[in-house]
Parts: C-alpha cells; structure tokens; sequence
C-alpha cells in the first residue's frame, strides 16, 4: 500500500533562504531550509501564520524568487531560469491549487480546466477528452457548464483541483486547498487528492495549517520561523493515528510558546 | 480631521483619481477656451461687421450641447471612481464612523479634486485661448495686428456655473451611492465571484441580426430618398417624417447592434473549435462578452457620437473646400454690378409690393442699358459721409471691361420660357441632379446671351474666341458638378435647342466654365446660359432679364483703393428719360468675395474642428476609462493566468485584443453610419461643383484618429503597466 519507497526525487530544495525588506528591517522569511520530495509522495507542510510556509511554496512553485540556496524540480534549477523559461517550466511541470479557488468568473468550469492546455496550444479535440477525464475522476462532469458564482466552494475547488491535473503535471502544488470550505466539502477534496496521489501517482506538495489536512499526506513537513522543525512520516499507521501524531507535534511545537496554532 | 482624511485619500488613491482629475481639467480647459472664441475673433483681427456676435451666438448653442457632454463625461469618470474607493468606506464604517461623516468626507475628496482640476484647467485654459487666437486668425487668413493678453470674464463664469452645478450632481450621485449599498457589498467589493450576467446566446444573435436589417434599411433608405432638404411645402413634413423614421431605425439599430454583440462573437468563436480552443483566445471572448453586456449601451452612445462628428467635421469642411476651390472661377474680374431689368414676370410685383411710392417711375425693359456709360456721377451714400456728392466715373479705374447682356427665352411681352433644365432632362432620358428635385428649379429656364460679348469676356481672360454660326448654340455654366455635367452632356449628345422657332445645333461639345461666369459671386452666378449669335439674338427680340458689367482696373491701381472709390455709385445713375426699366443690382469686388469666402471657411472649420475634436475626446476618454477600470477589475484574472504558466506576452496581447475591440467597434460602426451619410450629402451639395473629401479634411481626419489611436495607445500602455504590475510578484524583492 505504501509507494514512497520509490527514490526518484521529483523536488530537491538545499539551503533555500528567503529574506524581505532592506537593510536595517530584515525578515528572514526562510531560513536555510532544505529537504527532498520523492515521485508519488503526498507531502504536507505544516505551520504557524507567520512561519515562512507559504513563502516555501511561492519559491518552490516559482512564483517568488529566493534570496540564495537552490531549487531542483526534476533535476532543473529553477532559481537560474529566465521568466520566459519560467512560464513554460509552470505550464508544463506544476499544477497549483489555491486556498481561494481562483478560478476566472468569466469562463465557465470546462473552460477554466482546459485553460492551461490552450496557452500550451494543444490540439481542441484533446483538451476536449481529458477536460472529460479529469473532470469525471473529480466528480464534477456534471458542472462543467456553470460558472465559477453558479457552483458551491467545494465544486469550485475541485474544478482548480482539476485545472491543476489535467497538464499531467510533475507536481501538484496545493497553499491551504481546504481553508475556505466546510467540513465536508474539505473531507472530500482531500481524498480526491489521496485517490490521485494513490491511483496516478500524482507527486503533491500541500501547505496547510490544518492537522486534520496533513493527516491525508504520507509525509508532514513542520516548519517554524524559517526553518524544518522536525518531519513525520505515515508509515504504515492508518489515518487516525497519524493525526494524533500530528496533533503532538502540533501541541509541542505551541507548548514551546513561541507561536500557537 | 475630516479634512486631512480626505486630503490624505486623495493623495494616496492618486492613480485613481488623475483619470478624473484629467478628464475634468481637459473638460475645464476646452469649456473655457471655446467660450473665447468671440473675444478671439476680436484679437485675430477679423474686421466683419458682427462676425464675432455670430460666433458668439452660434458657440452659445454649442456651450449648451458642449456642457451636456461634459457632464456625461464627469459622471461616467466619478462613477469609476467610486467603484474604486467603496471598501474603503466601508471600512470606515465598520470602524463607526457614523454614515454622515463618510459622505463628508467623500464630498470633501470632490471638493479638493474640483477645485485643482478648476484652477488647472483655466490656467491650461487661459493659455490655450491665446494659442487659438493664432489658429483663428490662420483659419480666417487674417494677420494679429495687434496681440496681447486676455482673459474672459464672461467665459470664466460659465465655466465656473457650469463646474459648481456638476460638482453638485456628482456630489448628489455619490451621496446616494454611499446612502443605498449595504456595508456588507462595500468590504466584500473585491472577493465576490463576479456573477457573469449570460444572455441567451440565440436571442443575442437574434437581436444582433435584427440590428443589421435596421442599419441596413436605414442605409438603403438614406441613399434612396436622401436628406429632406429638398423637398417643399406638404412634401417636406412627409419627407422629415420619414427621416425621422430613418433616423429612429439607424439609433436603435445601432444599440440593437451592441447588445446583441458579445452573444454573437461568443456562438461564432466557439463554432470555430480550432480557434476557440487555442491560446488565450477563449479567455479574451469571455472577457469581452462578460463587458460587453454591461457596456453595450455606452459603446453604442460612441458610435453615434463619433459618426456625429466624422460627419458634420467632413461635410462642413468639404463645403468651405468647395466654396474656396471654386473661388476663382467665380470671380473672373476685380469688380461687376449687375442690373436686373424688370419683366412682365416680375414688374407688378415691384409696383405691388417692393416699392408702391416710386411704381410711376417702373416700366417694363424692351433694350439693355450701357452700364460703362452709365457708371458716373455724385455719391449719393458712403461708409464715409465726407465721401458723399464726391463725383465718381467707371473711366478713371477701369481697364478691360466687357458688358454681358442676359435674355430670357421668350420675346419682350412674352412670357414663359422655352429652354427649361427640365425639358433638357427629358429629352435625354436623364434624372434630374439631386438638389434640383422639388424643387421649383426644374422650370428654371435658360439665359440667353449674345455670342459676341461671351468672346469679348474671353478674350479678356485670354482665351480664344469660340465661332457660333446663326444655327448654332452653346450652353455655358460656371457652376460645374452636376448641373454643369448635365449641359456638356447635352451638347456632346447632339441635341438640338428650338428658340423662337429656330432649330440650333450645338457649336461645340464641351464648354469651358472657366469663363463661363458672367458676374463676380460667391457660389456661381451662371447657373446655364444658351450662347447664340448676334444676328440671331437681334432677329428674336427677347425679354432682357439682366446686364452684368465685368471690370478690370487699370494695370498697376491699388485695388482697394479703386474698390473704394466707386462703392455705391452705379444704380443712381441709371434712370431711363426718368424712367426705371429695372429695379435691383449688385456690386460685388474681388477681393470682398474673397475675404468673405476666408472668413465663412474659417468659421466652418472652426466649428466643424471644434465640435469634432471636443467629441471625438470625450469618446476616447470615456472608453480610456472604461477599459483602465477593466484592467483593474481583472487584475485577478490576470495573476491566475501567470501562475499557471501563460508568459507575459500572451496576456499583453489578449488585453491589446480587448482593448482594441472596444475602441475599434464603435469607431467602425461610426465611420459605416458617416460613409452612407457623407455619400448623400456629396449627391445633395454636388449641384455646386465637385466636392472632394480631401487636403484639409484628410489632415484633420488625420489629427482627430491621432488623438483617438493616441487614447488607445495611452490606454494600452497603462493597462499593461497595470498587468505587470499584477503578475510581476517573482520581482516582489
């Protein structure tokens, strides 16, 4: 059941420092972080506001530039590309999952998916099928018409989650993906994301402050003021038991009192 | 407090407000420079009795129409404003700031933008009214004799009134904008999913195809029955209502066609897979239509108003063209008088009604009268009244001189003419020219004039003599266009003209027009003559309608000095045994034709520049706006499509794609509505010679799409800075 054995690293950061403001009023957002993502792993990062997590995933996802140390996505630097380069590094190797679904209101739910196999120039016929794959894996063919305002938070979320999986990226990156839903609906993005992790091998790297989130990952990475804190692994362990792990961490992390959940 | 508050917003939404803050200086600063035009007129050294009150009236209409764009202007740029700035009320009441004090503080914030924009733009506005005076003066062809430095009271409170009661109205709309939304709209104004109102894709496309058959009646309407101009009497109220009718079909036809747009391009893009799904092209459709909806009403508002502008700033400039190409073919000599004789057609009238106390004197003329030897004696009235009783004599400033005698086409006692524009219509199969239909003109007959005196005229123009043998016939006109076209046709078809019961042929098969006038005028004073031999001419004995003395001063006399000095001297001098064989004359110099021809150009231009310009700006600026707040609204949108991956060119380009369809449409549909129009007006005013869209009008057409490509450039520009600005977070450091 467990896939992680696999040793292909898809993601390899080293020493990444991120720092903010000029001199005299430095954040030092991340501090010489390093850590290896291996193909098929369900990563989860974990921490408090403030600890430099989603800052990670900005770097990690080339969104925002490091200070120093690098990033390897498949064996590529990306802290050395160009913003051209960059565009099409996006397009072809990362699928992102926002905590606001950040779909365009303009387009409806079959547009929003097949919008990244457009800019990508792919053939009409082919964004068509795989719209209609990934879409009935999500369960959400049936709202593939509507409007981002005509679908509740989960349907929107999965149509990201779908956007996000229909280049067969290299990685998924999901920042907070169950932030802005109920209960249910978050439960249900999460083992939508499992199910892809599990069945396609999908690598997927998720930032989350929700121990309930982590306890879906095979791997939780604890971050505090810039830097890994520790890592639990899921082992064999099934789920319940590994967010009572979490849940300690989580608890000792705050009981060391420098910032609470 | 308050007051800082709203000095301190102002500075900090600075981006927000300098597009209402320039739209309101710009509206300023043209309302204040236009309202100069009278002083203007003044300073440019234009000398016409009561030009500048004519300016200064007919610009009063236009203040009013002026102020009405304006005001649409400065709503449409306080709205966007508005928009921009609702979370932050909204915070300051979720602060408890109590709703009485935001509204003081928003009206605040329009105060301190008024005020600067008011002093900005009459300084601007002051400074642009002395730079006109030199563009008046150029337009009118006169010299600034004497400049210096002026400032219009009476401009100034205009503009002022005109600023206090729309601060007043923006300041009502605002107030009611803060007073209606719910707090709850305010703080979330930016994260709500914007509901896409969709529009049924078939009825879009219905009401867009129904749009296209107005327009295109309305076109085919126009060019069939063409402007009501013509028409008189019961006719014309048919005739202006079926304008009407035309007019209504081609507005809503316009709008129809806008509303219907978005649903339209939407259905044909996606019925284009291969298109549709490719790029950003699907994204740029959604955008568009997703505005469109909401837009289609202000877009369609544009294009009228920019085919209101193309069209009155190309015709008003054609017709001064005209009027100035033509100049010198109208006025062959430095001066003419003309003298019309009475005829039985018109000799009870003038007993009757023009003049009862002097109708003894009246009788009907039976021979022309020497106007040469006539033309001397006492000045019985002058500009001058030292110059009255000054003895004046044709001799002492004429050179060449030739009299042209004009018949009309009966015998003396006859009535009713025998060579009719109509008949000669007829008798080759054509239409009537344009102008000419309804007219009573149709009945117009033909001047008749002695072949000898036609020669003498070009011999003095240093033309060869044209022979006319005693059965033939030539048909002068120094009109041209249509009228002019219809005569040469005439004679190269080898039609024959029956007078007093003689057969003639045509002499030639073309004429010159170039000495066809027979009298210095404004628009042609020979709208057809019949030129015969002397012989023939004295044989038939016709009615004389009128002479026309055409004069060159000696060589080397100072013409304004000779025009001067023999003002007003002709008709006193012309009675017959104390008889009157005629009643009225005229006498028109050269250079007066010349100076009125500048002026009338000069004020046609003008106003066909300035009301052109002022519109074709207040288009540019609104749909500047619109598309910046696009921009800023989708922001979003744009930083979405970056994170997942689409390069910075893509979007520039789909954001120029959007752009350029809103300022293009309205421009196309504009430009479509002015070429029908234009090509009825060239039909109507074509009668007086050829007019030419060209020279000034290109140049000018040429400066108004400058300023418009220039707003669409500008605007472009600003929306990618803004699109960058959006996306551009890697460089967050």
């Amino acid at each position: 059941m467990q896939t992680t054995h696999m040793a292909t690293p898809v993601l390899e950061v080293a020493h990444l420092e991120k720092v903010y403001g000029a001199l005299g009023n430095v954040t030092r957002a991340l501090n010489d972080v390093s850590f290896t993502v291996n193909r098929g792993e369900f990563v989860g990062i974990m921490g408090a506001s403030g600890s430099g997590k989603s800052t990670l995933l900005n770097c990690v996802s080339t969104i925002d530039a490091a200070t120093s140390g690098t990033i390897r996505i498949n064996g590529q630097d990306v802290t050395r590309m160009k913003q051209a380069k960059l565009s099409q590094f996006r397009r072809e190797e990362l699928g992102f999952i926002f905590q606001d679904s950040n779909l365009l209101d303009t387009l409806t739910a079959r547009e929003n998916i097949a919008l990244p196999l457009t800019i990508a120039r792919t053939n009409s016929a082919e964004i068509s099928t795989r719209v209609q794959d990934v879409a009935a894996r999500l369960s959400i063919s049936q709202v593939l018409d509507k409007y981002p305002y005509q679908m509740s938070g989960g349907q929107q979320q999965r149509v990201a989650a779908a956007r996000a999986l229909v280049t067969d990226p290299t990685m998924i990156m999901a920042d907070e993906p169950t932030g802005a839903l109920d209960s249910k609906s978050a439960r249900l993005l999460l083992e939508s994301l499992e199910a892809l992790n599990r069945r396609l091998r999908a690598t997927v790297l998720m930032v989350t402050h929700d121990s309930f989130a982590a306890s879906y990952t095979s791997r939780v990475l604890f971050i505090r003021d810039g830097k890994i804190f520790t890592e639990l692994r899921r082992g064999d362990t099934d789920r319940r038991e590994f967010f009572d792990r979490i849940m300690e961490v989580v608890a000792m992390m705050g009981g060391e009192g420098s910032d609470a959940l | 407090m308050l007051c800082k508050l709203a000095w301190g917003n102002v500075r900090r939404a600075g981006r927000d407000y300098l597009v209402y803050l320039l739209t309101l200086t710009l509206g300023v600063t043209v309302f204040y420079a236009f309202n100069t035009v009278s002083m203007q007129v003044d300073i440019a050294g234009i000398k016409e009795e009561g030009l500048s009150e004519l300016m200064g009236s007919m610009l009063g209409y236009l203040t009013y129409f002026l102020a009405g764009v304006m005001a649409f202007l400065m709503v449409y740029a306080n709205n966007f404003i508005m928009k921009r700035r609702k979370k932050e009320f909204g915070l300051y009441q979720v602060l408890g700031m109590g709703r009485g004090r935001v509204a003081t503080i928003m009206a605040l914030e329009t105060v301190i933008v008024s005020v600067v924009a008011f002093v900005a733009g009459i300084v601007l506005g002051v400074g642009l009214s002395q730079l006109m005076t030199f563009f008046t003066a150029s337009l009118f062809k006169t010299q600034i004799a004497n400049f210096h430095f002026f400032f219009s009271v009476h401009a100034f409170n205009l503009t002022l009134a005109c600023m206090l009661v729309m601060f007043v109205l923006t300041l009502l709309l605002n107030l009611r904008a803060v007073r209606r939304t719910k707090l709850i709209e305010l703080m979330g104004a930016e994260r709500r999913n914007e509901s896409i109102k969709t529009r049924n894709p078939w009825i879009a496309i219905a009401i867009f195809a129904v749009g296209v058959v107005l327009v295109g009646v309305a076109y085919y309407r126009l060019l069939r029955d063409g402007f009501p101009l013509t028409e008189t009497g019961d006719k014309l109220d048919g005739a202006m209502s079926q304008f009407g009718i035309t007019t209504a079909m081609v507005t809503v036809g316009t709008f129809a066609l806008f509303w219907g747009l978005s649903g339209m391009l939407i259905k044909l893009l996606q019925s284009l897979r291969g298109v549709y799904w490719r790029g950003l092209n699907m994204f740029t459709v959604r955008q568009l239509a997703a505005k469109v909806n909401t837009v289609c009403f202000s877009m369609g508002v544009i294009a009228m108003i920019l085919f209101l502008a193309i069209t009155s700033v190309t015709c008003g400039m054609s017709i001064a063209n005209v009027m100035n190409e033509n100049l010198e073919r109208y006025n062959p000599v430095d001066v003419s008088q003309t003298y019309v004789y009475y005829t039985p057609e018109t000799l009870d009238y003038y007993k009757e009604y023009v003049n009862p106390s002097e109708a003894d004197r009246m009788v009907l003329a039976d021979a022309t009268v020497d106007l040469y030897a006539a033309w001397h004696g006492e000045r019985k009235s002058a500009d001058n009244n030292d110059e009255t009783g000054k003895k004046v004599n044709i001799a002492d400033v004429a050179g060449e001189h030739v009299q042209i005698d004009s018949y009309l086409s009966y015998p003396l006692g006859g009535s009713g003419p025998s060579v009719v524009a109509g008949e000669m219509c007829k008798a080759m199969g054509e239409k009537l020219p344009k102008a000419l239909e309804g007219s009573n003109a149709d009945a117009m007959g033909l001047y008749v004039t002695p072949a000898s005196q036609y020669n003498k005229l070009r011999q003095m123009m240093g033309e060869e003599p044209v022979s006319i043998g005693r059965d033939q016939y030539l048909l002068t006109c120094d009109m041209g266009g249509e009228l002019g076209d219809l005569y040469t046709k005439y004679m190269a078809g080898g039609h024959t003209l029956t007078l007093g019961g003689h057969e003639l042929k045509p002499a030639t098969d073309k004429s010159d027009e170039d000495t066809a006038a027979i009298a210095n005028s404004a628009m042609g004073s020979n709208p057809g003559t019949v030129v015969v031999a002397d012989e023939l001419l004295s044989q038939l004995n016709l009615q004389p309608y009128s002479s026309n003395l055409l004069v060159n001063y000696k060589q080397g006399m100072d013409v304004s000095k000779a025009d001067e000095s023999i003002k007003y001297t002709m008709l006193d001098n012309l009675l017959v045994d104390g008889k009157e064989p005629g009643g009225w004359g005229v006498f028109i110099t050269r250079s007066e034709m010349y100076t009125q021809a500048a002026q009338m150009n000069g004020m046609i231009s003008y106003l066909a520049i300035y009301i052109g310009f002022v519109l074709v700006i207040a288009c540019a600026a609104i749909l500047s706006i619109q598309q910046l707040s696009n921009v800023a609204d989708g922001s979003r949108s744009y930083r979405v499509l970056a994170q997942i991956g689409c390069d910075d060119r893509q979007i520039r380009h789909s954001v120029m794609a959007q752009q350029a369809v809103f300022f293009l449409f309205p421009l196309a549909v504009g430009l479509a509505h002015s070429f029908v129009a234009l090509k009825v007006i060239i039909e109507l005013v074509s009668v007086f010679g050829d007019m030419s869209i060209a020279g000034t009008v290109g140049l000018t057409c040429a400066i108004f799409l400058a300023a418009y490509g220039g707003y669409f450039l500008v605007t472009y520009l600003m929306s990618a800075g803004m699109v960058q600005a959006a996306i551009a977070t890697r460089y967050s450091e």
